[in-house]
């Protein structure tokens, strides 16, 4: 399984086109750089006739809660439209999955990739990082060094990290059934 | 993509060590004996089969199909149980006057004449993430659609039935009642079923799921007013019993790769049947492009899609050919075979 066949996405330069297809939409820009591609969408939900709401906000976190009252009314026919830095658009994506959105639900454009999400295989924790694919990371969670590895899981949002130097270190504990 | 396996060249298949796959099938076929009959709805006899041996039965997926071997064909039927640890399995087959003999076949099956058919298949699944499920059947696609009621009300997810059918022609209407109570939605008048289907569409919450099983016109409107509505693909699943027919479509010719030969297909004559002819058998089983059992791999060439198996993105990818209905759009198709 080498690089070609990684669950790493492409994110195209181009914002990607609102179609149209979907009676409600839910605009999310999670950075400065999203405002003119959000803008861009309302326009072409307004020319479908499609009624959309927006809100442009840095706080992932405060985003992901207007996801969440935004998806607790929505029927079928609703789409997500998400713009912003990977972290953030990853973290809203597997939000909105969670709460029952499928692939097709929701339309996605990376302004950037300045830090990316790291999940630790070992203890869960998620942290933010600048280093590279293939680099090293220090989980801060278990302080474990981690491998990024090239595999993004989008239920997570993250990247997979597992530790890269088990073998220089002595065992752990071995659990027994007593 | 996975492809389906071929069965290898003419001049492979006639050494003595059978290929693979058919040792596979021959040792997943199911001896069954017929246990059981009653009659579902006029017209709609239920078969009640367990192993002949008496030995368990493979469990299933909710909406799977058991194909039976009658006579000189196959056919699928629609499983109605929930396919958790099934002691037995039961068919409700609809008798149709002008079919090709299956259904007539099934019809004069008593209690304890013996069978033969494949494991059973699944291709009309509950998917696990959906939040609801909406059942929608028309007149004898109720069966699948019982089978994921079953199985849905087995596993406490939250489901509605629309059922549409003539009044007194419907089939598991009573066991449909206590099973479902106030879930299922008897809908005898047409326009009220399209009414009913329409505002289900329009007011489902987000995480719902659509699976629809019916007639062909049925199926059509439903799913073409789904994608009206901004349902994405994904969250529609059908299953057709029948498939219209289709025209006998301009002549062409298959160019195999493998054995570096060229097979003419003339109009009127499926892809499958020029090929069988011409001693290449590549499985099959429906004939009508629904089953996904003769899915061979296109190298150049353009297919003329005409199946209803493939999904869009494997139309557009035109690397697959379900040769039993499609064609070729250009005067030669190049295939893996």
């Amino acid at each position: 399984m080498g690089i070609e066949h990684t669950s790493v996405p492409r994110w195209p330069a181009e914002p990607p086109t609102f179609d149209g297809r979907a009676r409600s939409v839910t605009l999310l820009g999670l950075d400065a750089d999203a405002q003119p591609v959000i803008a861009k969408w309302q326009a072409q939900a307004h020319a479908a006739g499609v009624p959309s709401s927006s809100l442009v906000i840095d706080d992932v976190n405060a985003a992901v809660q207007h996801l969440e009252r935004e998806m607790a009314s929505a029927v079928v026919g609703w789409r997500l439209l998400v713009a912003g830095p990977e972290a953030g658009v990853l973290t809203v994506s597997a939000a909105a999955r969670s709460l029952g959105a499928v692939g097709g639900e929701v339309l996605a454009h990376v302004t950037g990739v300045p830090l990316r999400r790291l999940h630790c295989v070992h203890c869960d924790a998620v942290t933010p990082t600048d280093v590279a694919i293939g680099g090293t990371v220090a989980c801060v969670g278990c302080g474990r060094s981690l491998h990024l590895y090239h595999h993004l899981s989008r239920r997570l949002g993250a990247y997979l990290g597992y530790m890269v130097d088990a073998e220089e270190h002595e065992p752990g504990p071995v659990l027994t059934d007593a | 993509m996975t492809t389906t396996p071929l069965v290898p060249p003419a001049d492979e298949l006639a050494r003595s060590d059978p290929s693979p796959t058919v040792t596979v099938q021959a040792a997943g076929r199911l001896h069954l004996r017929v246990v059981g009959t009653s009659v579902a709805a006029p017209g709609v006899r239920n078969l009640v089969l367990a192993r002949a041996d008496g030995a368990r039965l493979p469990a299933y997926p909710p909406g799977s199909h058991l194909v039976l071997h009658c006579g000189q064909r196959r056919n699928a039927y629609s499983l109605t149980g929930c396919g958790t640890r099934p002691g037995t399995y039961t068919v409700s087959v609809l008798l149709l006057a002008d079919g090709q003999g299956g259904s007539r076949w099934v019809h004069g099956l008593q209690v304890g004449d013996e069978l033969v058919a494949d494991r059973p298949r699944s291709a009309f699944a509950p998917v696990s993430t959906a939040t609801h499920h909406l059942l929608v059947a028309g007149g004898i696609g109720i069966t699948p659609v019982l089978s994921h009621a079953r199985s849905a009300v087995r596993w406490g997810r939250s489901f509605d039935l629309l059922y549409g059918y003539r009044p007194g022609a419907a089939a598991h209407l009573a066991e449909l009642r206590a099973l479902c109570g106030a879930y299922l939605h008897e809908l005898p008048v047409m326009a009220n079923f399209l009414a009913a289907v329409e505002a289900a569409l329009i007011g489902s919450r987000i995480g719902t799921h659509l699976y629809a099983c019916g007639p062909a016109p049925m199926l059509d409107a439903v799913v073409g007013r789904a994608g009206e509505l901004g349902w994405p693909e994904e969250r529609v699943h059908t299953e057709r019993f029948s498939a219209e027919a289709l025209d006998p479509g301009e002549p062409f010719e298959a160019v195999l790769t493998r054995s570096a030969r060229r097979v003419p297909v003339p109009s009127g004559t499926s892809l499958l049947d020029a090929l069988d002819g011409a001693g290449v058998t590549v499985p099959s089983m429906c004939r009508q492009g629904v089953c996904g059992e003769c899915r061979v791999a296109v190298l150049d060439g353009e297919p003329l899609h005409r199946d209803l198996f493939l999904s869009e993105q494997e139309r557009a990818a035109g690397d697959s050919v379900m040769c039993c209905v499609s064609r070729s759009r250009n005067p030669y198709l190049e295939l893996d075979l």
